[in-house]
């Protein structure tokens, strides 16, 4: 699986391509699909902790999309629309599933330049991590997500999420003082 | 001012999310628009086949209001079988045959008895 970066997201460009899509034009959906799809799989995957699962959920954000081309008004950046879709979609599959997910996610360490033993280091630290990231709130593991992996400012998770962006505040405060809790065996009392 | 050194735990934490920042997947723009025409082919079928139905049952409705009532139906059977020629032979058939069951009762042979008794 390649990692490379995605397109830098053009806001005039997609909304150039969303009109396009509007019109029935698969092309500027294959387009739109390319630029966005990487960083969208990244955080579906995140939240559920399963490729599959974030491929299959990431596939339907953009058949909704695609059914909602013509309706869809730039009050947002596309990209912010597109985490909207997903996080709702989240939220169905927890229900759907009865339960949320409590396992450790899917991760395979990158394969870098460094030595067997900082690798297994990392790997084991990224483990614990990840396990312990599982571990939080639906909320809280989203808000953090959303702030520490996709770099959204408060603003635009608020909007995501639907909330307050002091609910958001809240969330991501909480879970970074749960999230020490869990890892104090690697980093103590900090 | 200057922004404080983030803490181990906050690198690390930045450090394993970024790491599945982004997730890019080889074809997966051609497999989402293949499910986007499966999805637009169901949903035109969907929107015919309930076309075709709203249309049937206006037909229906169409029918059903511009028959005639009960009571025309009646008056109309009525009137055709008054007018059915076929149905009046027939029910002069119906009375020979009524005749014809009385026939039984005549015995021939006593008939010929009684005209040959002298002083009859």
């Amino acid at each position: 699986m390649s990692q490379e970066e995605p397109l830098i997201p053009d806001d005039e460009e997609d909304k150039r391509l969303m009109a396009l899509v509007a019109t029935g034009d698969d092309d500027a959906l294959r387009l739109l699909v390319h630029r966005h799809h990487a960083r969208l799989v990244g955080y579906l995957r995140g939240e559920v902790g399963s490729q599959a699962t974030a491929e299959e959920l990431a596939m339907e954000v953009f058949i909704r999309l695609h059914r909602a081309a013509a309706r869809w008004r730039p009050e947002a950046k596309l990209s912010t629309y597109l985490i909207h879709i997903a996080h709702n979609l989240v939220l169905n599959e927890w229900r759907r599933r009865g339960r949320k997910p409590t396992t450790a996610l899917e991760f395979a360490a990158e394969p870098g330049d460094t030595t067997q033993q900082s690798a297994r280091r990392v790997a084991e630290l990224d483990e614990a991590f990840q396990r312990a990231i599982a571990q939080l709130p639906p909320e809280q593991r989203t808000a953090i997500l959303l702030v520490v992996q996709q770099e959204l400012p408060y603003e635009e998770i608020a909007v995501i999420m639907g909330v307050p962006v002091s609910s958001v505040k809240t969330w991501i405060h909480r879970a970074r003082s749960r999230l020490r809790e869990l890892l104090k065996d690697f980093y103590g009392n900090e | 001012m200057d922004n404080p050194q983030p803490s181990p735990f906050e690198q690390e934490l930045a450090a394993t999310l970024s790491r599945g920042r982004s997730v890019a997947v080889p074809g997966f723009a051609e497999r989402v628009v293949g499910a986007v025409r499966a999805d637009r082919r169901r949903r035109t079928v969907i929107r015919w086949s309930s076309l075709v139905a709203s249309a049937a049952a206006c037909l229906v409705a169409v029918l059903t209001l511009s028959s005639p009532s009960e009571e025309a139906l009646n008056r109309q059977t009525l009137a055709l079988v008054a007018r059915d020629e076929s149905a009046q032979l027939a029910d002069l058939f119906g009375a020979a045959s009524d005749l014809s069951l009385l026939s039984p009762a005549v015995d021939k042979a006593s008939v010929a008895d009684m005209l040959n008794t002298p002083g009859s």
